[in-house]
């Protein structure tokens, strides 16, 4: 795959020399071997190495760093764990990367104001480890939680399984303090909910690095349910299963996860682990409801009915601790299994109202035959967050063009359904030409302008989310898909 | 209630369409630059500061239209100018609802209660209006229509401008079309009211109540002078003897049930002086009373506070001797405040206000004037004092209205000098 130039010469040492300052030697890298590394994220289909990794350790360092970018005229990108599947951190316009992941630490913990503050680049699950036993969690909690850093997660508005009943991580956001573009810092919200002036953390939660550096975040914590249950419903086939789903929600119950997988995905699981799911099913559904005691069985009950009424072959229950992580751990580890049935695949990320479904799902099996690739499905389907994820070989360059047709198409026909792009994993540099065909060119006008607000010279994440991306030229042919981790 | 910031708009126009509206604020922007109202059900045309230049009141008393309705997406796409009474009584034949507390349903209009970001006590367990709203339409002052967000529950192409308006004040664009994401309408509700000897004793129990084995989904508290006149409001009963705790449940009757004496057990070892449930039939209209309070009142001045919710009964003490009828939304730091009618002057309303706005600004918050006196407005900051973020603020208003068309002078931004008005 081709390797973009730099937009910027290569590094004078007097700005190598001026950053060591700042962060000290021994958090910068810029040996091109030691930046192979953050040449990618998740997304490995385009590469650029940035010309510098910074590892700062403090909102002053990062002040610094922003200032001396803006001095030099630099482009700049913040960096988390790189998990973005998007290829949000890739660092388009070469320059300076801002890697956050030494600022780690959770600075306080509130319990009686139910919220706590933490620095951007602590990995989302250590919060959960930490909340432990108090009652209390941090609800947003994406697939990717044992890697991915909060700041990443307000950076991207990320979401995961418990999205159905919780929300996505802007609903958990109360404030963040954030380095601008200019090297100014700034807070917007805080502990204290509904400050005078515009919903500026709400704002900036899903701006995928394009308005400054989140350096502090004020997360709010959510209780513990005292209970779970968690069921798996059997289908014949994925339009019962997906007509169950759109019964349960029509029914007034808002489980914690449904979560469905197809076919395909059983028949990958069930290989890699004989877990005993049945291999003439067409779909299953893994449903959790969570709350009180006396509340999960009665929702249990009516679910179960609902099943069997909409033509489930049979549920399932897990009627022990044990037999829960069981049966999540087969929904988490389908990826995994993946691997066994093809050497390469792309999971797509699309979203449709949940009625549609049976609609789109239909229109991916058609895509995978008039394109002759195996798709299989596993994904929030309680959301209507669909994740085809498409097989095939990397080494067979006529199959890659027939995945990212069927990409294409796929894509087209959520935003044909009333859908969107991408549920939760951003627009990042993959999406970008999708963005006029959701977006008007007025709205894409207005959101620049958005941005110029924040950002007036584009020096920060240059290219990125929007395709006119801000002062630093015109929008590059993007190579689309590739070959992605799950989810 | 008066609306003296109306007798500023010179003329008024109600577009039938969108579109015709587009063209109107296109046609304004290009020619004439008047400065535009956005006017929905006019139930808090008084809320921020007063409007200071003629111009012209927009209206969306046309735009009423449901655009669409899959209930079993449980979302709604509707126009801007539908009432909330309105909308609510369509969703309620699904058996769903928008889970906001919004005052005068009957006239208060979506974009209204959206530019103002209004909600009430249900916002401890169902959130706010920021949380439902997953599409929005808005035209801006140069009459360029623009969306964001979808009609899908999650989506994250592009920036949230759905954030961005809410609670805008229509200072940004003329909110013309909105897509909410709805709940289920909960078999049962249910009020439980506790007084207690003092709000310190109140913050005791939230140390506990904090922790209860029930999910209470609002966390009232009221002054003893409040509380009489919600009870009163509400025609229903209750504590009145001290500050008194309110918490609510709602979801399957057996849940609400199992919850209500769950937590007469859990409170028996805090304390109270008088515990009273209130009966079922009591119910929507205690509901509709804790909404209507920061609007009813007849009082001089009307404010709400926010502060950290651990500093929200150190705060109503502070008010409650100065004889400050209080609401709080105590699980979110949100106090509404009556003064006392011996209050009759600007000065005598800015010294009560001082050591309060003090003691908020220590705890992160903020004191905004809801309502008083055209005049006191000149003395006593509608918005509460400054926040460091508020020069970005307006970096985005010049970005989006750099005429300052929209609701000019009404929000944070500095008032401008009023124009030659002959
Ligand atoms: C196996 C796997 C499973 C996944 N599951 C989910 C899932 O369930 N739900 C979901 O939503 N996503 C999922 N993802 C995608 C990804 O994990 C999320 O997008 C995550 O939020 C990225 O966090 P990160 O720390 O890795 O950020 P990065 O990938 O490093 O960066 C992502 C974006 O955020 C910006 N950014 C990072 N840190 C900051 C900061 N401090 N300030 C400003 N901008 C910043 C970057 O510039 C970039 O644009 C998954 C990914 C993988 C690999
Ligand atoms: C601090 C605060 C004070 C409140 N005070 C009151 C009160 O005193 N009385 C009361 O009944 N409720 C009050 N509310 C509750 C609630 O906000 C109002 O009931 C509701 O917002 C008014 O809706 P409306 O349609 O009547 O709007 P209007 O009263 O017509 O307008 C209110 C404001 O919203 C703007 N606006 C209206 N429609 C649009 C639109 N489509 N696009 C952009 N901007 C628009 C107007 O320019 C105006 O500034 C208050 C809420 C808050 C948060």
């Amino acid at each position: 795959m081709s390797v973009s130039t730099p937009a910027v010469p290569t590094f004078g040492l007097d700005v190598l020399r001026r950053l060591r300052e700042i962060v000290g030697a021994e958090n910068l890298l810029s040996q091109r071997e030691e930046l192979l590394v953050y040449e990618c994220d998740g997304y490995t289909i385009e590469k650029q190495v940035p010309d510098v990794v910074v590892f700062p350790t403090t909102t002053e360092q990062v002040v610094q760093i922003v200032k001396l970018c803006n001095e030099f005229q630099l482009p700049f990108i913040p960096r988390g764990a790189g998990t973005s599947l998007a290829g949000g951190s890739l660092p388009v316009g070469g320059g300076v990367m801002i890697a956050l992941t030494r600022m780690k630490q959770i600075l306080e913990v509130n319990l009686r104001d139910r919220f706590a503050i933490v620095e951007p680049g602590l990995v989302n699950v250590h919060l959960t480890q930490r909340l432990k036993g108090t009652g209390y969690h941090y609800a947003p909690d994406p697939s990717s939680q044992g890697a991915c850093t909060i700041g990443g997660n307000v950076a991207t508005n990320s979401g995961g399984p418990h999205t159905l009943k919780y929300g996505v991580t802007v609903n958990h956001i109360l404030g963040v303090e954030a380095v601008m573009p200019d090297g100014s810092v700034v807070t917007f919200g805080g502990p204290a909910e509904d400050a005078p002036g515009f919903d500026m953390t709400g704002l900036f939660v899903g701006n995928e690095g394009t308005f400054g550096i989140c350096t502090k975040a004020w997360v709010r914590l959510t209780r513990d349910p005292a209970a779970y249950r968690t069921m798996l419903g059997i289908f014949e086939t994925v339009e019962a299963a997906t007509q169950t789903i759109s019964n349960i929600i029509g029914a007034g119950i808002v489980p914690a996860a449904l979560e469905m997988m197809d076919s395909g995905i059983i028949e990958a699981v069930e290989a890699a682990f004989h877990f005993g799911f049945p291999l003439d099913a067409g779909a299953v559904v893994l449903i959790e409801v969570d709350g009180l005691e006396v509340a999960v069985d009665e929702e249990a009950r009516t679910i179960i009915e609902i099943c069997n009424t909409s033509g489930a072959r049979e549920v399932r229950q897990a009627n022990t601790p044990k037999e829960r992580l069981l049966l999540w751990k087969c929904r988490k580890q389908a990826f995994g299994a993946i691997g066994r049935l093809s050497p390469s695949y792309c999971t797509q990320d699309g979203v449709v109202p949940r009625t549609k479904l049976p609609e789109i799902l239909r229109l991916i099996v058609e895509s995978g035959k008039r394109h002759n690739l195996r798709i299989v499905n596993v994904f929030h389907a309680g959301d209507g967050n669909i994740h085809p994820i498409i097989l095939f070989d990397e080494r067979d360059a006529d199959q890659v063009q027939r995945v990212l047709h069927a990409s294409d198409e796929i894509l087209e026909a959520c935003i044909e359904l009333g859908g969107s792009v991408t549920g939760e994993h951003g627009i990042g540099v993959e999406k970008i030409s999708f963005m006029s065909k959701l977006f008007s060119e007025a709205d894409l006008a207005t959101m620049l302008k958005v941005r110029l607000a924040f950002n007036p010279t584009g020096l920060c994440s240059p290219k990125k989310m929007l395709p006119t991306a801000g002062a630093c030229g015109t929008e590059q042919q993007i190579v689309k898909t590739g070959v992605r981790a799950a989810m | 209630m008066s609306l003296p910031t109306l007798a500023a708009f010179a003329d008024e126009f109600t577009p039938a369409t969108q579109t015709e509206l587009a063209r109107f604020m296109a046609d304004n922007f290009s020619t004439r630059q008047r400065v535009l109202y956005p006017v929905g059900g006019r139930t808090a045309l008084h809320f921020g500061c007063p409007a200071v230049e003629p111009g012209v009141a927009i209206s969306t008393a046309k735009l009423t239209g449901v655009i669409d309705y899959p209930a079993r997406d449980m979302t709604v796409t509707v126009e801007a100018g539908i009432r909330i009474e309105t909308l609510n009584e369509l969703l309620s034949h699904e058996r769903q609802r928008l889970p906001i507390d919004v005052p005068q349903s009957h006239r208060a209009t979506l974009g209204g209660i959206i530019a103002c970001n209004a909600g009430g006590a249900r916002r401890f367990g169902l959130g706010t209006l920021r949380d439902y709203i997953i599409g929005i339409s808005a035209i801006d002052a140069a009459g360029t229509q623009f969306k964001a967000g979808g009609r899908v529950v999650k989506n994250v192409a592009g920036y949230d401008l759905c954030k961005l308006l809410n609670g805008s004040l229509g200072t940004l664009g003329l909110i013309t079309q909105v897509t909410l994401k709805l709940r289920p309408i909960p078999e049962a509700t249910r009020w439980l009211w506790a007084s207690f000897a003092s709000f310190q004793e109140i913050e005791a129990a939230f140390d506990k109540l904090l922790l209860s084995a029930t999910r209470p989904i609002a966390m009232e508290v009221l002054d003893a002078t409040a509380a009489v006149q919600i009870a009163a409001d509400a025609r229903t009963s209750l504590p009145t003897d001290g500050p008194v705790l309110g918490l609510a449940f709602e979801g399957s009757a057996r849940e609400v049930a199992w919850q209500i004496d769950t937590l007469q057990a859990e409170l028996k070892l805090l304390g109270p002086r008088q515990v009273v449930i209130t009966p079922d039939a009591e119910a929507d209209g205690l509901w509709n009373a804790l909404t209507e309070f920061e609007v009813t009142a007849e009082e001089p001045l009307t404010f709400k506070a926010n502060v950290l919710p651990s500093r929200t009964m150190e705060f109503m003490e502070l008010a409650a001797r100065e004889q400050i009828s209080v609401q709080a939304h105590a699980g979110n730091g949100i106090v509404i405040g009556h003064l006392p009618d011996r209050v009759t002057t600007a000065q005598t309303a800015a010294a009560l206000l001082t050591p309060l706005r003090r003691f908020v600004r220590q705890y992160h918050g903020n004191l905004c004037i809801v309502n008083s006196p055209e005049a006191w407005k000149q003395e006593i900051p509608t918005w509460g004092e400054s926040e460091p973020s508020w020069p970005l603020m307006q970096r985005l208003k010049e970005q989006l209205d750099p005429l300052d068309l929209l609701n000019r002078g009404r929000f944070i931004f500095p008032a401008p000098v009023p124009m030659d008005q002959g």
